[in-house]
């Protein structure tokens, strides 16, 4: 990719978040300052919360447009605090990512988050383009996914 | 690095094939990939901005080493980084029979081997990414290659083309896909093993 290509996708990102207020739970503290610093750079504010319970009471407090949440977490987990957030009725859509699995997993995790009203979902590891994308990819369609569950 | 490595994959090879050293060797690795797991992920962050952004360095610095290539290095090492993390946690707290557990990890040390080289390449990804398929993203990968779109993926699917979609995602990042037609390229290279006989519960990481 020349640089002038790489300058007007860079610049089409930037469109995408800037302005945007983004809510980040994940109960590791250095993902979260990676997706506030690459976010920041895009011209979002960030904020995070290490905990569900945390972050559903940030979103009962504040607006955001848009929640990026890990899967996996001490206490409450993230596939049930997508279930909560739903049950409260609150609109904003939601990512859920997880990390590497162990083992040959089989365990439908994208399914599983979609069905409980995730919008999106990343895999960790993931680089910026592909967080930028599926933030896009959210909001671009304000209701969740609303899948039968089979 | 290299060099002084061969012989010690040579006496895990003939020295060390129990299962107690297999299973030990499991639950290391998964402890590996459960620490490893968030640092990384910020990492690859960090560096693939730094890539995303390299356009602004200058192309050429006086030290003669263009700070972009510089950036790309990283990005390379960070992705590897990755890789192994991942074939790492394929083969980790799985509890598989003697025979597999045993040929499993020479698997893994024989490709560990040759990605210290320097020359890991796609294979190792490709040849592991229909294993790391869940059953829903099969048929997600079966779609693609016949030429569905999200709308048609999720209506054929009864589900939304969102999570179709998501699904989709999920399929490239784990083939390392760049779009669609690299998908295809990338499974054909990779054709579908039958399932049977892989034992073993998922452990959260």
């Amino acid at each position: 990719m020349d640089a002038f290509a790489v300058n007007a996708t860079a610049e089409a990102d930037n469109t995408a978040t800037r302005g945007l207020r983004v809510l980040v739970i994940d109960d590791d503290e250095s993902v979260g300052a990676a997706i506030r610093s690459i976010l920041g750079r895009r011209g979002s504010e960030t904020e995070l919360a290490s905990r569900a319970c945390v972050g559903i009471q940030a979103l009962g407090s504040s607006r955001f447009d848009v929640v990026l949440i890990d899967v996996f977490m001490p206490g409450m987990s993230g596939l049930d605090a997508i279930a909560h957030i739903r049950q409260l009725r609150l609109p904003t859509p939601i990512i859920a990512m997880s990390g590497f699995r162990l083992g040959s997993s089989q365990i439908d995790y994208v399914g599983m988050a979609m069905q409980r009203g995730a919008s999106g979902y990343l895999g960790k590891p993931f680089v910026p383009q592909q967080l930028v994308e599926v933030i896009h990819r959210s909001l671009s369609s304000a209701t969740p996914a609303k899948d039968s569950i089979r | 690095m290299t060099q002084s490595n061969a012989p010690l994959v040579e006496e895990f090879q003939i020295g060390h094939p129990s299962l107690e050293w297999a299973r030990a060797a499991s639950e290391v690795g998964a402890a590996i990939v459960h620490q490893l797991n968030e640092p990384l992920t910020a990492l690859l962050l960090y560096v693939g901005d730094l890539r995303e952004n390299s356009a602004r360095f200058p192309a050429d610095d006086c030290a003669g080493q263009s700070l972009r290539q510089v950036a790309e290095n990283a990005y390379r090492e960070a992705e590897r980084l990755c890789l192994l993390l991942e074939k790492i946690g394929e083969f980790s707290n799985v509890p598989l029979p003697k025979e597999s557990a045993i040929r499993r990890g020479r698997d893994v040390i024989r490709w560990w081997s040759q990605s210290s080289c320097g020359n890991a390449g796609d294979a190792p990804a490709v040849s592991g990414a229909r294993e790391r398929l869940t059953a829903r993203e099969n048929e997600v990968l079966h779609l693609v290659v016949e030429g569905c779109s999200n709308k048609e993926g999720g209506v054929r699917m009864r589900i939304s083309y969102r999570t179709f979609e998501s699904h989709r995602a999920e399929v490239m990042r784990k083939f390392r896909a760049k779009n669609a037609a690299d998908l295809i390229r990338l499974s054909q290279q990779a054709p579908e093993q039958p399932r049977g006989g892989q034992i073993g519960s998922v452990i959260r990481v």
